[in-house]
């Protein structure tokens, strides 16, 4: 006796086109050349990274003329270890730090970033990182947007910000 | 002018499984829809209108699913609607359904939320199908760990959360998990998924449905739970200085709906709460949040017991969502528990003599919020 | 009931494809136009209900990014169904029926030019029994436009990116932001069974209840907009909500053209071109599911 059919599995498979904003393709041209980019709104003095082409809190487009560059290091505001979830085309295997990071010169975090170069037990709140590019600018080797662009980021030597730094910067 | 008063009726849920493979996604609404509306002592032609709500349409693959699920819910000649709101969309759909009562547009709605996970699969639906999906817990970690760096809370605070719904699901026939003996050592021996939650301070993946039926004052019978208020909230998802710890839109919406019920001192004067936590830590954070605890001490609460089935304030004695999570349901099950709860109909997991009952649901980056306080008597 | 009205209406451009904005930055010149022509500001609105899709984001929660157009900080009270804007018009018309709340915005977005639609549609049927058929939305046109004895078309509307915006006010304060408010006599939504096999093909009896509901034939209309995508759509409507013409579907930019029909009669009353009108919405194959507004100066 052969066991009964409990699940037919149906596979449904659907292309989308992914299309940057303009917004977005000039924030990967920048990345492309290791320059972090945001926009500052205009009227609350905000620096969001990456740019979203407006302020969502005082609801003004901004642009190109609102560009400012950031660094390429920051402050980890938190963070967590990941053991991937496996799924179909998930293809992370290993345990990983993502983590919430404070660029200088920015008002917000960037979110779910790698960390690496760190015993996952070392990672800390408070923490300084700085960027590590991937891939060469020159040979147009380098990915796209900001994880494309950048590898990972690891700890920059520097001493850790005390908790007033790093509290009010959770997201 | 003058809403009309809001009962609600029947409460009807499914018994929810990692899989319920016994039955179709109609099947699964029809189970919980079925169960309310005998408890409603109500037909499917009885039904002016129908609300569904569900999470992402990608986690089952079923694009707008009230399409087809008209037929099955006796919809034909009938409104249906679908709400979305994210994790926070079982709240949400139990306060339309009400706004549609209230409004005076229907006179008796059924409505329904669901998720049917073992159809799909939801953390590929979280990374629309491509690598790296971390799942809400990856997502809602760091958060976490800034509240407990934030409230200095010792480690085994969020375990105990976990034993304690577990221990309460028990109580409960409908309830997923059934995790005997647990105690807080075995749940810190227990793997990290999500740094710092582990494995068993997470929600389970289920199939499930919730369905309540909510009448004008002239449908109402006797021993119907009456709405005292409902409250949603809405923020921005992200932008420099959001404190997805204590999110002002909670806040907003508890002060909102606890204002409609009269109520000024939430922690004394609320018999029993059903407040969304997927993660062990989202108790004491959300005791906060709601004004059950000052800012900090929402842990104390549950270190005290305050939140046990027998402390002052119980929280989740359902078992929560810490224990069954369809995630379309989720949200409306705090809603129903409660309100069988004020009913005096919660079986083996009832309080004794609770009077005013407090559902809550988030979703999102913790930035969508939706909340209703029920009680055993009219308003 | 309470008295309430549409005050003000705006879509983006009719016919855009291919945008290569988000959603999001679609809405932002949409709900601007919408409050600038009556002079309010977000901080006006008491109640937003969005509506999006995520089956054409192609991503989970379409409305999370959409919620970012309407400045929702300090937070707001705001709900979203995953349905074409005008059902998000009409949960904003119940809510301003409790008299808490005076003005509340609806919109919706949908971005059709990144997925085939044929396709994508396929899988709003019955996953069990029809969706593996993949039953396009054509094939289902043809089908009714059979049932009623009609040519069967050979192409749908085409497939565009819109978003619109509708603003609704109750009593006075409907009257204090615009001359001729586009009040609404009536609204109501239906739907039929699901499986195109277990009903009358030709007939659409959830946009008859819903007309009738509405009040259609309560007094003579000057003009309607219907969600007919192929003229046998149109014919079947009208017969369902006793009229004598209608406008149809041009271009259809899903979640977004029923919003449009109906913001459409609504600014035809506000602008003074009719005195009473008609706005339509459907969803679903062969028109399975109808909403109808009917409004009046
Ligand atoms: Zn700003």
């Amino acid at each position: 006796m052969s066991e009964p059919v409990r699940f037919v599995s149906q596979k449904v498979d659907l292309d989308y086109k992914v299309v940057t904003s303009p917004v977005a393709r000039r924030f990967d041209e920048q990345m492309r050349a290791g320059r972090i980019t945001g926009h500052k709104c205009p009227e609350c003095g905000l620096v969001y990274v990456p740019p979203k082409g407006f302020c969502p809190i005082d609801c003004v487009i901004t642009d190109e003329s609102n560009e400012v560059e950031v660094r390429d290091a920051g402050t980890l505001t938190s963070f967590t270890v990941i053991t991937p979830i496996q799924y179909q085309g998930q293809e992370e295997k290993e345990e990983y730090v993502l983590a919430n990071i404070l660029l200088d010169g920015a008002s917000g975090t960037i979110g779910q970033q790698r960390v690496e170069g760190i015993p996952h037990s070392e990672v800390r709140m408070g923490m300084r990182v700085k960027a590590v590019w991937g891939g060469d600018p020159n040979e147009g080797s380098r990915g796209w947007g900001l994880t494309g662009a950048i590898k990972h980021w690891e700890p920059s030597g520097e001493p850790d910000e005390p908790k007033e730094k790093y509290q009010e910067h959770v997201l | 002018m003058s809403s009309e008063r809001v009962a609600v009726v029947g409460c009807g849920q499914t018994h929810h499984r990692k899989v319920r493979d016994d039955l179709s996604m109609a099947g699964l609404l029809r189970e919980a829809a079925e169960r309310a509306l005998a408890d409603a002592q109500m037909d499917w032609k009885d039904v002016d209108a129908v609300v569904i709500g569900k999470a992402p349409d990608p986690f089952e693959g079923i694009m707008m699913p009230e399409i087809y699920l008209a037929d099955a819910l006796g919809c034909a000649g009938k409104p249906i609607m679908r709400v979305h709101t994210a994790g926070s969309v079982g709240g949400s759909t139990a306060v339309v359904a009400t706004h549609l009562v209230s409004s005076g547009v229907r006179e008796r709605v059924l409505t329904i939320g669901f998720e049917k996970q073992s159809e799909g699969d939801t953390t590929w639906g979280l990374g629309g199908g491509r690598s790296g999906s971390v799942g809400a817990g990856g997502y809602f970690a760091p958060h976490m760990r800034a509240y407990i760096d934030r409230s200095g809370a010792p480690d085994y605070i969020g375990p105990a959360v976990a034993v304690k719904d577990r221990r309460n699901a028990l109580k409960n026939p409908y309830a997923h998990l059934k995790l005997e003996n647990l105690t807080i050592e075995t749940v810190m021996e227990s793997p990290y998924v999500w740094e710092p939650v582990r494995r068993l301070e997470s929600c389970p993946t289920s199939d499930g449905a919730a369905a309540m039926v909510l009448t004008n004052e002239k449908g109402a019978t006797e021993g119907a739970a009456w709405v005292h208020g409902t409250a949603i909230r809405s923020e921005l998802g992200q932008f420099p200085g959001r404190d997805p710890v204590n999110p002002r839109g909670g806040r907003d919406c508890a002060a909102d709906v606890y204002s409609q019920a009269g109520i000024t001192d939430p922690f004394n004067e609320v018999d029993v709460a059903e407040i969304y936590v997927p993660f062990s830590w989202y108790e004491p954070m959300w005791l906060e949040n709601l004004g059950f605890a000052a800012e900090g001490d929402g842990w104390k609460l549950v270190e005290k017991g305050v939140t046990d089935i027998t402390g002052e304030l119980p929280i989740n004695v359902s078992g929560g969502v810490l224990s069954s999570n369809p995630i379309g349901a989720s949200g409306m099950l705090r809603f129903l528990e409660v309100a069988l709860q004020v009913r005096g109909l919660a079986g083996e997991h009832q309080i004794d003599g609770a009077r005013t009952g407090v559902g809550h649901a988030y979703g999102g980056a913790s930035q969508f919020f939706a909340m209703w306080v029920v009680r055993n008597e009219k308003p | 009931m309470r008295d309430v009205a549409v005050v003000s209406f705006a879509p983006s451009e009719p016919g855009l494809t291919g945008v290569e904005e988000t959603e999001t930055q679609l809405l932002f010149p949409v709900i601007n136009e919408a409050l600038a022509k009556i002079g309010i500001t977000r901080k006006d609105i008491g109640f937003t209900c969005s509506a999006s899709c995520d089956y054409l984001a192609g991503a989970p929660f379409a409305f999370v990014q959409t919620l970012e157009a309407t400045g929702a900080w300090p937070p707001i009270s705001e709900s979203h169904v995953e349905m074409d804007g005008a059902w998000a018009l009409y949960e904003a018309w119940v809510r301003l029926q409790h008299g808490d709340v005076d003005v509340a915005l609806a919109f919706s977005s949908g971005i059709c030019s990144r997925a085939d639609i044929r396709e994508v549609l396929s899988i709003q049927l019955d996953p069990y029994y029809l969706a593996p058929l993949w039953l396009d939305p054509l094939s289902f046109g043809r089908l009714q436009a059979e049932a009623v004895g009609q040519e069967p078309p050979t192409q749908a509307p085409a497939y565009t990116d819109a978003a619109a915006a509708v603003v609704l006010a109750a009593g006075d304060r409907a009257r204090e932001l615009v001359d001729r408010p586009a009040w609404i006599a009536g609204i109501d939504h239906r739907t039929d069974a699901h499986y195109p096999g277990v009903r009358d093909l030709s007939k659409s009896e959830s946009a008859r209840i819903a007309g009738q509901q509405a009040g259609v034939d309560k007094a003579p209309v000057d003009v309607a907009y219907l969600s007919a995508q192929y003229p046998h759509e149109g014919l079947i409507l009208m017969d369902a909500l006793g009229l004598t013409h209608g406008y149809g579907l041009a271009t259809n930019p899903l979640m977004v053209s029923g919003l449009i029909q109906v913001g459409t009669a609504a600014d035809a009353v506000i602008k003074g071109d009719a005195n009473r009108s008609v706005g339509h919405a459907s969803a679903g194959p062969c028109l399975q599911q109808n909403l109808v507004a009917v409004f009046e100066a």
